[in-house]
């Protein structure tokens, strides 16, 4: 504990340094920009701007992924407010509350709401983060490679299963992942997977490619699909973005409850951003004395959902840091960034690479108070660029998410793969297939593959090792009752009301 | 597959079978739904909205603008390959202003070629420009 707490201060030494702090700066201003426009995440825009940072030291460009990773979260709740069509899949709640309020001439007071409430949620949660993660590193090194096979598995099954509309359609996303991620040599024997006697496909397919693709190209073929493209009125802003003494004191609370439940949703994968919203909105409708006003603009529908939002970024941090194991699409194309730069999160990480780490982390404070500080007054100019035509922001989406897919390789074979994963990302759209396994399945595909055949080569081949011990009983235990609660579940409900 | 010989414990077959257990397994569960009638409601949409027809006509626009800058890129170089692409793309999404959508689409190009190349020293395929810029 107070090795972290000096650990840190160190790293509060790193993220002051001029350079950073405008690579910080730089990236809470991208990160706003991605998620007040529709259309373009944090994911894609950092997949973007990897090739880009390359030539970068490792810690600036990582400082200003993770500001644009925290930025996004603020922007998303402005469109959600503004506009009833939330910028990224954690402010779909938002949008319920905030857009009432704001037309019935509250968007200031829910605008500061879900700034403030972000703010007070990311404090906390990078301050759990801070303790929360070398903790876990600390554990995670005892861990043997059956043991994090389990630990891979169940984020299969609770990335996969835990999305979307379907169990099976997750599932599925999972396994396209899984497919892709095979393609290329064996790291072990050499040995070519689905390259199909193409010399290019030796190196395996760029997970940047496929989230790059998979994200804006699939998005654009996508919204063309559809026959008329609806243009949403933005509302006004009246007044100043801020909130009235009783508006804090309906506030406080669901921004507190908020971070409680979006911080351990985090750290547990249970399943996108949406989840903790979709919980901590239930909640506050639950415990609010104005239960009346939920539905017609309730700020605490507001506070509560965007705290929880902010706190689950946070907490996906911690297992994607201190394990190595992302669990949302950003987090995994932050790992991507980590590993494009020779450092490899995971146990170790604390350890090879503490400035880095510290640095990341003390930035994540500097990023979030100046996230505050840059919302709330330039509420209005973030406004302006709502009002971009569609068809030039979506024709400059796909221009340099096409540019990112050639920069990274000088490869027109990434452009290639690029529009394959664009078409298999429309037709995912098109059929309510959610994206977020596919990208975890290629990313953690390989890791999974590697360990289980480390487990192997210990027991020289006894595959019982793959359930020997403590670790990974217990980590099988908790999948099974992930997979087999939901469907006990719904047979007591489909029971109870055949009754 | 090559195998190569007596490399490890584990053929490199071994965990792509694992994979396409799985992948066959999931495949059969997605017929059964959609058999059962469960037919996947477009993301974004309400589930049991009506249902809405893919326009294939816009579509084909924007992966013809996709696949041109794929073709043009080391063709003709960067900036005539991002025109292209961005110009289709935008009228695949409905524009109709063609002096405008171009000039637009032209200074889109020429901005992010020029940052990317002086400002970045990220190398982009120069094309025609060679000559006319130097060796970008």
């Amino acid at each position: 504990m107070g090795n972290s707490f000096a650990m840190l201060m160190d790293g509060f030494q790193t993220a002051f340094t001029p350079t950073n702090l405008m690579f910080g700066l730089l990236g809470t201003f991208l990160g706003t920009l991605v998620g007040v426009l529709p259309g373009i995440g944090p994911a894609l825009a950092i997949g973007l701007l990897l090739p880009v940072c390359l030539t970068v030291n490792p810690t600036s460009a990582l400082i200003m992924f993770a500001a644009i990773y925290y930025g996004a979260m603020y922007g998303g709740s402005t469109t959600s407010i503004l506009l009833n069509t939330p910028g990224e899949s954690g402010s779909v709640i938002t949008a319920l509350e905030g857009n009432k309020m704001a037309k019935a001439g509250r968007a200031g007071a829910a605008l500061a709401t879900a700034a403030i409430g972000s703010f007070v949620a990311g404090f906390i949660a990078t301050l759990l983060l801070a303790f929360g993660a070398p903790w876990m590193a600390d554990v995670a090194l005892t861990i043997q490679p059956a043991g994090y096979l389990s630990l891979i598995i169940l984020a299969f099954a609770t990335v996969g299963t835990l999305l979307g509309s379907s169990r099976i359609r997750g599932l599925v996303a999972l396994s396209v992942g899984l497919v892709i991620g095979l393609i290329g040599a064996d790291l072990q024997s050499g040995a070519l997977r689905l390259t199909f006697g193409n010399m290019n496909a030796i190196d395996g397919i760029e997970t940047v490619t496929v989230i790059v693709a998979i994200f804006a190209l699939g998005e654009a073929l996508y919204l063309a699909s559809r026959h008329t493209l609806v243009r949403t009125e933005v509302l006004e802003i009246k007044g100043k973005a801020w909130m009235t003494r009783a508006d804090f004191r309906r506030s406080w609370k669901p921004w507190l409850r908020g971070t409680a439940i979006g911080f351990p949703l985090g750290v547990i994968p249970a399943g996108g951003s949406e989840v903790p919203t979709f919980i901590s909105y239930g909640v506050e409708k639950a415990l609010s004395k104005n239960k009346d006003e939920f539905g017609k603009g309730a700020i605490e529908g507001v506070a509560g959902p965007e705290a929880a939002n902010n706190a689950n970024a946070a907490g996906v941090l911690v297992p994607m840091l201190a394990l190595g194991l992302p669990t949302s699409a950003t987090a995994a194309v932050v790992l991507v960034a980590f590993q494009s730069f020779n450092i490899q999160p995971g146990p170790m990480l604390f350890q090879t690479s503490p400035e880095v780490v510290w640095g990341l982390i003390a930035s994540l404070f500097i990023g979030n108070a100046l996230l505050l500080v840059l919302n709330l007054p330039l509420i209005r100019f973030w406004v302006l660029l709502l009002k971009i035509p569609t068809h030039y922001l979506y024709a400059g989406i796909t221009t340099f998410a096409l540019l990112g897919a050639y920069a990274l390789n000088n490869s027109t074979f990434d452009l290639q793969v690029a529009l394959a994963v664009g078409f298999i990302g429309y037709l995912f759209r098109r059929f309510g297939v959610p994206v977020t396994p596919l990208i975890i399945g290629v990313i953690l595909g390989p890791l999974a593959e590697l360990q289980f055949k480390r487990a192997l080569q210990i027991s020289q081949g006894d595959w019982n090792i793959l359930i020997a011990g403590g670790f990974p009983k217990i980590i099988y235990g908790i999948l099974l009752l992930v997979i087999i609660g939901p469907l006990v579940w719904n047979f007591k409900k489909k029971f109870a009301v055949n009754k | 597959m090559d195998v190569p010989q007596g490399s490890s414990i584990i053929s490199p077959q071994t965990f792509p079978y694992m994979v396409s257990a799985f992948t066959t397994l999931v495949g059969l569960g997605l017929i059964m739904e959609v058999l059962r009638g469960r037919l996947g409601t477009p993301e974004g949409d309400e589930p049991g909205a009506p249902f809405m027809g893919a326009n294939f006509k816009t579509m084909a626009i924007i992966a013809t603008a996709i696949a041109l800058h794929v073709i043009l890129l080391e063709i003709a170089g960067y900036v005539i390959a991002a025109t292209v692409c961005f110009f289709g793309v935008a009228y695949g999404f409905g524009s109709r202003k063609y002096l405008k959508d171009l000039g637009i689409s032209l200074v889109f190009a020429l901005i992010v070629y020029f940052s990317f190349t002086k400002g970045l020293n990220i190398n982009l395929p120069s094309g025609f420009f060679e000559g006319v810029f130097g060796n970008g």
